[in-house]
């Protein structure tokens, strides 16, 4: 594949995260998507440049912002939209809401304690090394997330049995509404990987082929069987750290303004034009990609939700078959 | 029949386990070089190496979180927290993740883990590693606990938490490693909500689980001389809860003690007593009376221990008082 397709394909993959994330939020401005929503918007090149290099039989763990990485990894966006919505066919049923799903078929797993995917990413890690296998678990976690006892706890183990983990942490300046510099002592969080004897890195993640590269390199270590990799990916989120929180109180419009310069979409598609690709192929491509997403949307909105009795199936194994 | 004590039937059950499935393994605390401060795994580290006898940092959100991890693809971990009290560490990747992983994708996901643990008096260890907490996991919607007073309970039922595909804690008593007892030979498996009749009796149904099973045989031989026949049960797990077994006895002797170490208020003690008052209200001579651990941090000390956990003396106390 020549670089201008494969940046083609991942531009195709932030639109379809960036259009998904907006009618998201549209959901819940109406309601629709009734809580613990988390846009995405902004963070796009980090789920896509990381997940374009995965296989399907590596795992990743996910945060309470999740449906970026799991779309990137893989799972049906009318799934994801319907698990938003609280849907039957959702990806956990709509029993599981938008900050914690599983997408077993995927590999996928996320959930809304902060930090805690480390330790459980590298239990993945250790199962697999155990079975000889060169598959790799990969955890996104945020800046928040690194500190967390369950972050530390989770990178030294990891480190400590050369497991193939690959960790990503998503900083995108704030835990909820507190700036990074409030609650992070070192001017990088990648330079808490040292800790653990691990070279950490950070990465402009905004850029799509900058996120690609350094994972390129990250992953051909881990499958090679070194590991742990520690990434910081310096990114942003355009919205709100739930949609809809009162953001004016914590980050000005001028801050946000300066970011959404930088905005990954626009990069990535700056790049295109330079490379030859028209306006008008990009823009037809957005727009299709738009209206996949809407149709998406409209059928999501459609399905029916759970039954109350679904609401206490599959709580466990029953007795006897388990 | 083979006679051992509580600690070696730990020892061989899950020596039994690891020759018997690849996928088993042990992780925690000095687990291996050790062999378990009580010497429970003690020599496992020889035969088995150290892939499967795993020796974990003290770490126990890291050790909880990688068993889960790994028992999401092919493993099956026995989990090791070595003091009861030092799984709050852990609860987090236990109960928000590991436990809510089978619910969480459909039923598509399994979560073969074992978590063996281990709380009570008896060691003078004072509030930090001498709790019971048993209560705190029974209001935890898809996990099993298990408490096993006997040897033989324990194979059977720690083969049955390796073999199951759902997530058991299985909660042992310090005061118990010693005791011995008579453990059949054969490959036998306890099934999780089938309560065992420690010894029959006519007069008072005594309901108890752990190290308050043999206080409450120790009763029970006392009152036997004085004239008054206790029936102790032990229901092994507390979730899931035999009821029936415990209704059964409490219909034929119409008296009824629960028994706990751990403190009455919010615990399965209450539950229990709920169950029989619910189901055995025409039969009850009189309210169910329960026997529970004083509400405070247990103190350092043999004395001051012993002195806030029941014993034989408060079952005894109680059943007179009941049967008066």
């Amino acid at each position: 594949m020549s670089d201008n397709e494969q940046l083609m394909e991942l531009y195709q993959q932030l639109l379809v995260l960036r259009h998904f994330d907006e009618f998201c939020y549209d959901l819940k401005m109406k309601d629709l998507i009734m809580n613990g929503f988390h846009p995405y918007s902004g963070q796009e090149a980090v789920a896509v440049g990381v997940c374009s290099l995965l296989r399907g039989d590596d795992v990743v763990f996910s945060t309470h912002r999740p449906q970026g990485h799991s779309i990137a990894k893989g799972s049906n966006t009318r799934a994801v939209f319907c698990e938003m919505l609280g849907r039957r066919g959702g990806v956990s049923q709509g029993i599981g809401g938008p900050m914690q799903w599983i997408d077993k078929p995927h590999n996928f797993f996320c959930g809304s304690i902060v930090g805690s995917g480390l330790p459980i990413a590298a239990g993945v890690a250790l199962a697999f090394k155990r079975q000889g296998l060169d598959s790799i678990a990969v955890c996104f976690f945020g800046d928040g997330a690194s500190n967390t006892g369950a972050f530390h706890e989770g990178m030294n183990l990891a480190a400590i049995w050369d497991l193939p983990v690959l960790y990503i942490c998503e900083n995108n300046q704030y835990g909820e509404a507190m700036p990074v510099q409030e609650f992070v002592p070192v001017s990088r969080i990648s330079q808490r990987a040292s800790a653990y004897g691990l070279n950490g890195i950070s990465v402009d993640g905004m850029d799509v082929e900058a996120v690609l590269n350094a994972t390129t390199d990250a992953v051909a270590q881990l499958r090679a069987g070194n590991g742990p990799v520690f990434i910081e990916m310096i990114t942003y989120r355009f919205r709100g750290h739930y949609g809809g929180d009162p953001e004016h109180t914590y980050r000005s419009r001028e801050e946000i303004a300066v970011w959404r310069n930088r905005d990954p979409l626009l990069l990535a598609r700056t790049r295109l034009l330079a490379r030859g690709f028209s306006e008008e192929t990009l823009d037809e491509l957005e727009s299709n990609v738009r209206a996949e997403m809407e149709e998406d949307m409209e059928w999501a909105l459609e399905q029916p939700f759970p039954t109350v009795e679904q609401a206490t199936d599959h709580v466990m194994i029953p007795l006897g078959q388990d | 029949m083979a006679r051992m004590s509580y600690r070696d039937a730990i020892r061989e059950t899950t020596a039994g386990e690891l020759r018997r499935d690849e996928s088993v393994y042990l992780i925690g605390e000095d687990v291996g070089r050790w062999g378990n401060l009580f010497g429970a795994s003690a020599g496992l580290l020889e035969e088995f190496g150290p892939a499967r006898i795993c020796d974990s940092p003290i770490s126990e959100a890291a050790m909880t979180g990688c068993a889960i991890g790994s028992a999401l693809y092919g493993m099956r971990p026995i989990a090791e927290i070595m003091y009861i009290d030092f799984i709050t560490i852990a609860m987090d990747q236990m109960i928000n993740h590991g436990v809510k992983y089978h619910q969480l994708s459909n039923g598509q996901v399994r979560v073969p883990v074992v978590f063996r643990t281990q709380g009570g008096v008896g060691m003078r260890n004072s509030s930090q590693h001498s709790q019971s907490l048993e209560n705190w996991f029974v209001n935890v919607p898809g996990l099993i606990v298990a408490m096993p007073s006997t040897p033989a309970d324990l194979c059977g039922l720690l083969r049955s938490a390796v073999r199951s595909d759902n997530p058991v804690l299985l909660i042992e008593h310090k005061s118990l490693y010693f005791t011995r007892g008579e453990v059949p030979e054969d490959d036998y498996t306890i099934p999780f909500g089938v309560a065992d009749i420690k010894r029959p009796g006519e007069d008072v149904t005594i309901i108890a689980t752990s190290w308050m099973v043999l206080q409450a045989l120790a009763a029970a031989k006392t009152l036997a001389d004085e004239g008054i026949s206790c029936e102790v049960i032990d229901p092994r797990t507390l979730w899931p809860l035999d009821k029936q077994a415990l209704v059964d006895s409490v219909k034929r002797t119409k008296n009824c003690v629960v028994v706990t170490e751990a403190p009455a208020e919010g615990g399965w003690s209450g539950e229990a007593a709920s169950v029989v008052h619910e189901q055995c209200f025409a039969e009850l001579r009189k309210p169910v009376r329960r026997v529970c651990g004083m509400r405070t941090g247990i103190p350092y000390g043999t004395d001051l221990e012993k002195a806030v956990v029941p014993d034989a003396g408060w079952i005894c106390d109680a059943v007179r008082e009941l049967l008066a």
